[in-house]
């Protein structure tokens, strides 16, 4: 019954359509202009990275992720809570739980082997999210009182303020617990083969190269050892997609003007996760830095919006 | 050869993102089949098979089987399932030993029940060393996460019982024998658990027994099959005599 209405609404559509599209171009003038596009890009790409949706130099990335996060250091906690409506507090819970780090209770009593201490680097790990929760599963899930985490953040900002919160733990100037102010792509200070678990969360995306980061992390690795990332990812279904996009372009960057003052610290962070690489891809790129996957590679959280990459170097 | 060669980037399936061979789909006689478990996967499993009669189906046996081939406690993050690898690795290597010494092509032919009964113990039999440790196997294995797994598994050992026995059919008792053989292995496989007796004997006959009923039933069904479609031809060649349409 409804059919004259849905041609006539489908032929007009098809009208406003076809009429909407560019004139037509000669093919020489087409290929013409699409080698120019090319060149431009290729010239782009050799000097500038993303800063969310813009192209800066590799050069100043650095320092404008920086900005974003001493401007956002003091509120972090407050708004990574209302921002993933306190679901960032399963995953991290997640990640830990699922790499279960510090020496396992029975096989540390077995007589026959010695396991030397764990040492654990978190790297971007400024407010020591992950490094207390690795302490506290270490110590209260495996009863080992020896693993230690260094804490490894570019940001002095970010740094002081996990000092800050370290106090209230059992770990404050322990020295299970320690703190370095260091580029994930150059990290001199950490001996070569000296880790056995390396992990970043929500971390990865802001670095200007990633890939060099990865080969950072496989060189201070000991044969064995472990890389892992938790990182925002891309949604597999597209009604949660729609609903995520929404939220996270709508609501995210207006939260950040409410409560921190700074809209365009949280537009950055929108738009860096929608810049990040699918989890294929990423997985990809630990495969190239060295690291032998498990199978599957990752780990969706919540359908893909946070996924959990792991990696092993090989002995 | 073909095999051993990552798979190519256009026919990649979904599951391939690393350089690892490729599961093949088909069965092929001539080349051998690709490794199921990456080298340095199945040393560390390999190894920590053989803590398990001390340390069961768990973290421990694994951390010590990773800690055997060189490896680190933190390397067992390259298992996301835990101790369930343990336990997949020990029925997929032990079904892919059938193979070896199955029975020749050549006296196939007369008697497939008993070279399906002979494979059958002889796949019982693997389970020996580790037989008062299965219990925590089959927990694992029926844990709902693991489900999936473990009943693909299963049916992967069935189609191997019957394929090496030298079973040809390709009707639809291509899948009621299969199923069929599924169950009374794994209630075999169950029974085994709690059987003292020596050399379990016991296990051997329950088994011997229960595919004898097997054959029974598959005698019954088949005739009542046969009986019902007799009857539905005549009760549509009847109506069609009374000029109904069909």
């Amino acid at each position: 019954m409804s059919t004259p209405t849905f041609w006539r609404t489908s032929a007009h559509l098809s009208r406003r359509l076809i009429a909407a599209k560019q004139p037509y171009r000669c093919l020489s003038c087409s290929v013409r202009l699409a080698q120019e596009l090319a060149q431009e890009q290729a010239k782009q790409d050799a000097k500038t990275t993303h800063f969310g949706f813009e192209h800066v130099p590799e050069s100043e990335k650095e320092s404008r992720v920086g900005a974003v996060f001493s401007s956002v250091a003091s509120s972090y906690d407050t708004m990574n809570d209302l921002m993933s409506l306190y679901i960032h507090r399963l995953w991290k819970d997640r990640f830990v739980r699922s790499l279960n780090p510090g020496l396992h209770p029975t096989t540390s009593s077995l007589p026959s082997s010695k396991p030397t201490p764990q040492t654990i680097l978190d790297i971007a790990g400024g407010t020591g999210d992950i490094a207390f929760r690795m302490l506290s599963h270490a110590s209260t899930i495996n009863n080992d009182h020896t693993s230690r985490v260094i804490v490894s953040d570019i940001n002095p900002a970010m740094l002081s303020e996990g000092k800050k919160r370290s106090l209230e733990t059992p770990w404050a100037g322990s020295e299970r617990l320690s703190w370095v102010e260091a580029n994930a792509e150059k990290l001199h200070m950490i001996e070569d083969e000296s880790i056995d678990l390396y992990t970043v969360a929500f971390g990865i995306r802001n670095f200007t190269n990633k890939q060099a980061a990865l080969s950072e992390a496989f060189r201070v690795l000991k044969p064995g050892g472990v890389f892992a990332c938790l990182e925002f990812s891309k949604v597999n279904n597209a009604v949660l997609n729609g609903a995520y996009k929404r939220w996270s372009f709508g609501a995210i960057p207006l939260i950040g003007q409410l409560v921190a003052g700074d809209r365009e610290s949280y537009q950055y962070l929108v738009e860096s996760i929608e810049k990040f690489p699918s989890q294929r891809e990423f997985a990809g790129m630990i495969e190239r830095a060295g690291f032998m996957l498990p199978e599957p590679p990752w780990e969706d959280l919540m359908g893909g919006i946070a996924a959990i990459h792991k990696g092993v170097k090989p002995v | 050869m073909v095999n051993s060669k990552p798979c190519h980037a256009a026919l990649k399936p979904s599951s391939c993102v690393r350089s690892k061979p490729c599961r093949r789909l088909y069965h092929s006689y001539e080349h051998e089949r690709p490794p199921p478990f990456a080298p340095t996967e199945s040393r560390i499993l390999s190894a920590a098979l053989s803590h398990v009669p001390t340390h069961g189906f768990a973290t421990a046996a694994l951390i010590q089987g990773a800690r055997d081939a060189g490896y680190l406690d933190v390397s067992t993050n390259l298992f996301p399932t835990g101790p369930f690898s343990i336990v997949n690795y020990h029925l997929v290597t032990q079904r892919l030993a059938l193979a070896k010494d199955a029975p020749s092509t050549n006296d196939t032919a007369n008697n497939i029940s008993e070279n399906i009964r002979t494979l059958a113990l002889r796949r019982l039999h693997a389970n020996k060393p580790i037989i008062h440790r299965w219990q925590e196997a089959l927990a694992l294995l029926t844990t709902p996460a693991h489900l999936p797994t473990s009943l693909r598994e299963l049916a992967l050992l069935s189609d191997e019982f019957l394929f090496l026995a030298g079973s040809t059919d390709v009707t639809s008792t291509w899948y009621t024998n299969r199923a069929g053989l599924a169950v009374i292995y794994a209630s075999a496989e169950l029974y085994m658990t709690t059987d003292m007796s020596k050399d379990f004997v016991e296990t051997e006959e329950f088994l011997t027994r229960r595919l004898a009923e097997g054959e029974k039933v598959k005698g019954l069904v088949g005739g009542v099959g046969a009986w019902a479609g007799m009857q539905a031809g005549g009760l549509v060649d009847g109506l069609r005599s009374k000029g109904i349409w069909i």
